[in-house]
């Protein structure tokens, strides 16, 4: 593998050029795909040996927490504290708060679990926006046909149109919960584009939308009844002998003491997977993204989806290495920043959707055009000077977050390009749900980036933020009208992953799951030793 | 292998919580503790420096102050001392929006809600321990003196990490009056035309999506 050019030569020969051409594309976006996107790389799957989706072609990594021995032993809880609720959710982001709040207001009683601090999640990292229909020359077929597309005709029809009508709703509601959007003069919400759409669909809060959201929901739930246990993650799911979902095991981080919470319904909002770094690669996502909410249902027998999907950003930040993964919004590409390889060429149309632009950044890398810093670290220019020229101003006003990385990077985006390489953003699939976030376990709900379906193959910008209320919302109400399960006496014998045949290799390396936290915090080893 | 001394000298040492560590230059303290196994569960989120989770206190060598960061922004230098305060929670101000729905009412609730505001010593606490340096003490005043949209409008970069909260000697509970203010302002006066009129067709039927032909959705089962 060739290394590129050294940064600083990189950048001695960088010069901002506001006419610079598109290079016509010798390949094909399916070739770009096949050559240089990590899902396509056949070396980092496998196919899984037991449980629901038994058969299925999916992430090694995630294969071995999917298939991993439950954590939660029975005789760590059989004399824990028992709490009845009518609704358990597992998440404090975005979508666990959306679902909490609308069970609540229904009149349910509402426990929410959260492994770290309530808001703590990768909702509050999001920047570029959340996708809503409303402008005069949009309409929501526009936006189910942008979505399915660049899903690669994967998704789940049903799902994205709930999810595209719903749009517009979605936005009145965090207003009303007092969440703030950019307007212009006369009061309309301001929309930009999203890679890879027909319409301007976005509608944000400057880059801090993630931020503004989940303060805002934080604060709603803070002042609701909803019952909270931060620092609490669950670390199993339980069934009766119908296989019915009738709650879960906490696990108190301060006091390492276990919870059984016994619900009528369980919605499952734990988010992604970033942190597991599939391929070695950085992530932008939050300390807690360990796929928890995959295998807590996995395990109670749930079945899963494009397993073997997951989303790279194509810009996540690639110096200084110490910051790498961080990501640099969308939004900066919508708005017309441009990316270079080492020559100063544009390579690719940067808003191709988000799988094709990151296996066109890799393969500059991989074909010596990027610009090399170190062995782990490479990338190709994000060319913010140009932009600012274009557009004066526009980096202060409309990319805060950018100028404040920036400051901590030492480089300055208003002079000097930065210099980017994708970064592990999102997964993709998930459990299987349906339009009321029902998976398909009864009283067992998944809301958010833990669910799959909407997505197809590929995400675009803001259809998460989108799907996690939207969802969210719809689950917290379905899971609210849930009636009182007869038989709450967990099944101790009820193991799927068991009646199926648990493949061999299980015992050669032993790993517990849900993960939790990722290798380096060291988490997983000290309780190990404690065993 | 590399030969000891290089090693010594790529290394930087520092306090954690009172415990010396060592690592790499360029860390930020979290990835530090990361390096040296010495890693922390709680009092870590987002690692991008807008949850507000990893607050800490840093005295940097030969400096008499101290300084309020967030850890995972903050870069390890040389015998700096790092404290993780303990997590808290300010004393809970409860409101409900619904209730709030008009301006004229507003000021008088806003008292009733956060009745320490009016107490301001103007110390400046909240200023000096602030890490995204928010003028928080102006925006107390632009509170309690009526003026909610502009007391929302600086705290547009605030995470609530609540360093203000603990720093305030009334119990003002700065950073969520921000808030407050934040949401009050956007629940009374933000009706987007374009918005609502999308809203209006949707609730008429008017805009149905169709969905593609022969094409295989994958079904539960």
């Amino acid at each position: 593998m060739q290394n590129g050019t050294p940064y600083n030569t990189a950048l001695k020969y960088y010069s901002t050029d506001i006419h610079r051409p598109l290079v016509k594309a010798d390949f094909s976006k399916a070739e770009l795909l096949q050559n240089y996107h990590p899902d396509y790389d056949e070396h980092s799957m496998a196919i899984l040996q037991s449980g629901s989706n038994r058969g299925d072609r999916c992430h090694k990594q995630l294969a071995s927490i999917l298939q991993a021995s439950e954590r939660a032993q029975e005789n760590d809880f059989r004399n824990a504290n028992i709490i009845e609720t009518d609704v358990l959710v597992i998440g404090g982001g975005g979508a666990g708060c959306a679902a909490a709040l609308t069970a609540t207001g229904a009149g349910a009683h509402v426990l929410l679990a959260t492994k770290l601090r309530l808001g703590d999640s990768n909702t509050i990292m999001a920047e570029g926006g959340i996708q809503a229909s409303i402008e005069k020359n949009d309409t929501p077929q526009m936006h189910f046909d942008d979505t399915f597309k660049a899903g690669h005709q994967q998704g789940d029809t049903a799902l994205i149109k709930q999810l595209v009508l719903d749009g517009p709703d979605v936005i009145q509601w965090l207003i009303q919960q007092g969440m703030q959007f950019d307007t212009d003069n006369a009061g309309n919400l301001l929309t930009r584009r999203a890679g890879s759409t027909s319409a301007d669909r976005v509608v944000y809060y400057r880059d801090y939308t993630g931020l503004e959201m989940m303060r805002t929901l934080r604060e709603s739930v803070l002042n609701s009844n909803i019952m909270l246990r931060e620092y609490n993650p669950t670390i199993k799911l339980l069934s009766n002998k119908q296989g019915q979902c009738i709650g879960a095991v906490l696990h108190c981080l301060s006091n390492k003491t276990y919870t059984v919470v016994k619900a009528n319904a369980t919605i499952i909002a734990t988010g992604g997977i970033g942190r597991m770094h599939l391929n070695g690669f950085p992530t932008s996502n939050h300390l807690g993204a360990t796929g928890d909410g995959l295998a807590l249902a996995y395990h109670l027998g749930a079945k899963l989806r494009d397993l073997d999907s997951f989303q790279y950003h194509p810009t996540g930040l690639a110096f200084p290495e110490n910051l790498a993964g961080t990501l640099i919004t969308e939004g900066i590409r919508s708005a017309g920043a441009q990316l270079l390889n080492a020559d100063g060429k544009r390579f690719i149309n940067e808003l191709e959707p988000r799988d094709i632009v990151a296996a066109a950044i890799i393969r500059e890398c991989v074909e010596g055009r990027g610009i090399f810093v170190s062995k782990k670290s490479r990338g190709v220019w994000l060319d913010t000077p140009t932009l600012e020229q274009k557009k004066p101003g526009i980096l202060n006003s409309q990319f805060p977050k950018l100028v404040e990385l920036g400051k901590k990077s030492g480089i300055n985006p208003h002079h000097s390009p930065l210099l980017v390489y994708p970064t592990l953003h999102y997964q993709n699939g998930g459990i299987i749900i349906d339009k009321n976030g029902q998976t398909t376990v009864q009283g067992l709900y998944c809301a958010g980036e833990a669910s799959g379906g909407i997505h197809g193959k590929n995400r675009i910008m803001g259809n998460a933020l989108l799907e996690i209320i939207s969802f969210g919302r719809r689950a917290g109400l379905h899971a609210a009208k849930q009636q009182a399960k007869k038989n709450k006496d967990p099944d101790q014998c009820h193991s799927i992953l068991r009646n199926t045949g648990r493949s061999q290799n299980q015992q050669v390396a032993r790993q517990y799951s849900p993960l939790l936290f990722p290798e380096y915090t060291g988490f997983n080893s000290s309780v190990k030793k404690n065993d | 292998m590399t030969n000891k001394s290089d090693k010594l000298n790529s290394v930087v040492s520092l306090t954690v919580n009172n415990q010396m560590i060592t690592a790499p230059p360029g860390n930020t303290v979290v990835q530090a503790l990361w390096h040296c196994g010495k890693a922390r569960i709680k009092g870590i989120g987002c690692i991008e420096g807008v949850c507000g989770s990893c607050r800490v206190l840093v005295r940097r060598h030969a400096s008499s102050s101290v300084t309020t960061e967030l850890a995972c922004q903050t870069t390890i230098e040389e015998n700096m001392q790092v404290i993780f305060p303990p997590l808290s929670r300010p004393i809970p101000h409860q409101y409900q929006l619904t209730e709030i729905t008009n301006e004229r009412d507003l000021y008088a609730q806003f008292k009733q809600i956060f009745p320490e505001a009016q107490h301001c010593r103007h110390c400046g606490g909240c200023n000096i321990s602030c890490p995204k340096d928010i003028d928080v003490e102006q925006g107390v005043r632009f509170a309690t003196d009526g003026n909610f949209k502009e007391a929302g409008a600086l705290f547009f970069t605030c995470v609530m990490c609540d360093l203000c909260s603990d720093a305030c000697p009334e119990l003002i509970a700065p950073n969520y009056v921000g808030l407050f203010s934040r949401r009050v302002y956007t629940c009374l006066h933000m009706k987007p035309a374009n918005l609502l009129q999308r809203i209006d067709q949707l609730n008429r039927d008017e805009m149905d999506v169709v969905l593609p032909k022969n094409t295989g959705t994958i079904k539960d089962q």
